[in-house]
């Protein structure tokens, strides 16, 4: 079996928002209005002097226990076998109950507007109707044998991709050994991506 | 005035209303129709605030839809002659709101033309899911509880239907309130006292929108109202309210006794803006105290103008409770990292801001169109003013 899962380091994201762009081309998002499938954010976090400042990547986390998957009345929300959760625009029906299930804010709406302004902005289009979207982590392209566009993209390897079904993978040592944590696991989601976030190197 | 010329009088006034409601109504579609071809960006919903004000209309009216049966399952379930007299048009009312907002519901989403994708395709594990079932269960039931009180060959069976449709809103405002009472991604909900907080808040509502309704219906036809009716009606609505204030008490409550939520609950009681103001103004002083106030009142309660301000100011604090409930359920975020500060673009740890924009307005009222033209013409066209017969009505059965 397969359980894709992405491990981002904090410490070398250097805030180039590279991935932004690789993935708003590959999955031609509604960049228009600020919506992304991956987005880079600037953020302090910490109290007093430990404060720091970090560039933090989010994205949809495929989670093993997904809420969003669980709410969706028509089942437009599905997972795969390798635990990617995806979406099907032609079941969803836009009632947005997966973005208020979603504790990390990963879904947004793409809309009649959207698709008409999409065809201008990138030329063949190859959404056809409205719906909910998110990352897929590139499920095209995983099943061609390729990574998804953000991590091939990376400039600074801060994302890292594999599977946690194979203990020689890095993303499998390093999710093992506890450096690389989820967001908010208490929630009990079971998030499949995880951050490194090092305390020594703050700056 | 002869009646030929009083009927006339009345036809056209039936159609001035009808025709207002139905404009109402049309103007309704028209601003879900701006607001499905341009998307949510033309409104004041985000990413961050999902659900905004068509969802306070929406939800206000699928609950009170499930609270106005009550007045039919006091007097069929147990056996309450004056609200007997009432069933039909509790029943009428109840269909009337859940259409009214599920209307709201289904045209505010982002593909309203897949409806039917919802009642082909269920994911069972969804309450969303369940709510389909339940809100086409319930007026399917109503529809055949309705037939039962209307059809003299169908009385037998009226207390059996009566039953089921009780048991059945009772698992709908259940349902209503798990939406919320399931979501783990807000901190103001992920409680299991919601779904018995939204079933009593369904009696008072429903009761409140039932008092305002049945006194314009006397009010159009020119007739008079017995006070002894309004007076146990009143007397059972301030107990509703007062059961909301007690729900609302221990939801905060609980929330202020689990650290965590501390900060959600300083956000809605003393510094969250809008949504404190809504919350003790809106909610427990309009809403709830003047209204206890009015209708417990020795002299004032007894006056009929009184009850029907008090069920007016419930509505409205129905309105601002739902508001805080829902909008600022989600205006009030997530906690990311728990004791650490934070700030990032990505509104992580940041208070949202929603700004109702006029086509969800519209929409809502729209869907309030929706209901009161579907009551017009159903009592237009059948016999539901509700039918006092005071011979059979026993004293006792007028004073508990």
């Amino acid at each position: 079996m397969t359980r894709y899962a992405m491990v981002i380091d904090l410490n070398t994201c250097v805030g180039c928002n590279a991935c932004m762009a690789a993935c708003a081309m590959e999955n031609q998002t509604p960049v228009w209005k600020g919506e992304w499938r991956t987005y880079v954010h600037e953020k302090e976090i910490g109290v007093a002097e430990q404060v720091r400042r970090r560039f933090f990547p989010r994205l949809c986390n495929h989670c093993s226990n997904p809420p969003c998957l669980t709410v969706c009345p028509t089942g437009a929300t599905y997972q795969r076998a390798d635990g990617i959760v995806l979406i099907d625009p032609e079941r969803c029906m836009g009632c947005r109950a997966c973005a208020m299930a979603c504790p990390y804010d990963a879904r947004y709406e793409v809309t009649y507007d959207d698709i008409k302004l999409g065809k201008e902005f990138y030329g063949d289009l190859q959404r056809t109707s409205p719906s909910m979207d998110k990352c897929s982590f590139c499920a095209h392209r995983l099943d061609k044998g390729m990574k998804p566009a953000c991590v091939e993209t990376c400039v600074g390897s801060a994302r890292q991709f594999g599977d946690l079904d194979d203990p020689s993978d890095p993303v499998t040592q390093l999710v093992a050994s506890g450096i690389a944590q989820p967001l908010m696991p208490h929630l009990g989601t079971r998030p499949n991506v995880y951050y490194i976030d090092d305390l020594k190197r703050k700056g | 005035m002869n009646i030929e010329a009083f009927r006339k009088i009345e036809g056209q006034a039936f159609y001035a209303l009808a025709g207002l409601l139905g404009l109402v109504v049309l103007i309704g579609f028209g601003a879900a129709h701006y607001m499905e071809t341009h998307g949510h960006v033309v409104t004041g919903m985000t990413n961050q605030i999902v659900w905004g004000l068509p969802h306070v209309f929406a939800v206000f009216m699928i609950v009170a839809a499930s609270g106005v049966l009550n007045v039919a399952s006091i007097g069929s379930v147990f056996g309450k002659p004056v609200y007997k007299a009432r069933a039909p048009l509790s029943g009428l009312l109840a269909i009337a709101l859940l259409a009214g907002g599920l209307t709201v519901l289904m045209l505010d989403l982002g593909r309203p033309d897949r409806l039917i994708v919802a009642m082909t395709h269920f994911n069972f594990k969804s309450i969303f899911a369940l709510n389909v079932i339940l809100y086409t269960g319930f007026f399917a039931i109503v529809a055949v509880y309705i037939w039962t009180m209307m059809e003299r060959k169908m009385h037998a069976y009226s207390k059996y239907a009566g039953f089921s449709a009780f048991i059945w809103r009772l698992a709908l405002t259940t349902a209503t309130g798990s939406i919320f009472g399931f979501l783990v991604a807000r901190q103001a909900y992920s409680s299991a006292i919601l779904a018995p907080m939204f079933i009593i808040m369904s009696f008072s509502y429903g009761l409140a929108v039932f008092i305002l309704v049945q006194s314009f219906m006397y009010l159009w036809n020119g007739l008079e109202l017995d006070p002894a009716i309004l007076r146990r009606m009143k007397n059972l609505l301030a107990t509703f309210a007062g059961a909301v204030l007690y729900f609302t008490i221990v939801y905060h409550l609980t929330n202020l006794y689990f650290a965590k939520q501390a900060a959600f609950e300083q956000f809605i009681l003393v510094d969250g803006g809008i949504f404190t103001t809504l919350f003790w103004v809106g909610q427990i002083f309009i809403g709830t105290l003047i209204p206890i106030a009015l209708l417990l009142h020795p002299t004032l309660g007894a006056n009929c103008k009184t009850v029907i301000w008090s069920a007016l100011l419930i509505v409205v604090g129905g309105f601002a409770q739902l508001y805080v409930i829902i909008i600022g359920g989600q205006a009030f975020p997530l906690e990311l990292f728990p004791g650490m500060q934070e700030s990032s673009t990505f509104f992580d740890g940041a208070i949202h801001y929603y700004h109702p924009s006029l086509p969800e307005l519209l929409l809502g009222i729209g869907g309030i169109g929706m209901a009161l033209l579907i009551t017009t013409i159903a009592v237009r066209v059948l016999r539901f003013i509700p039918q006092d017969d005071f011979h059979h009505v026993s004293k006792e059965a007028l004073t508990d």
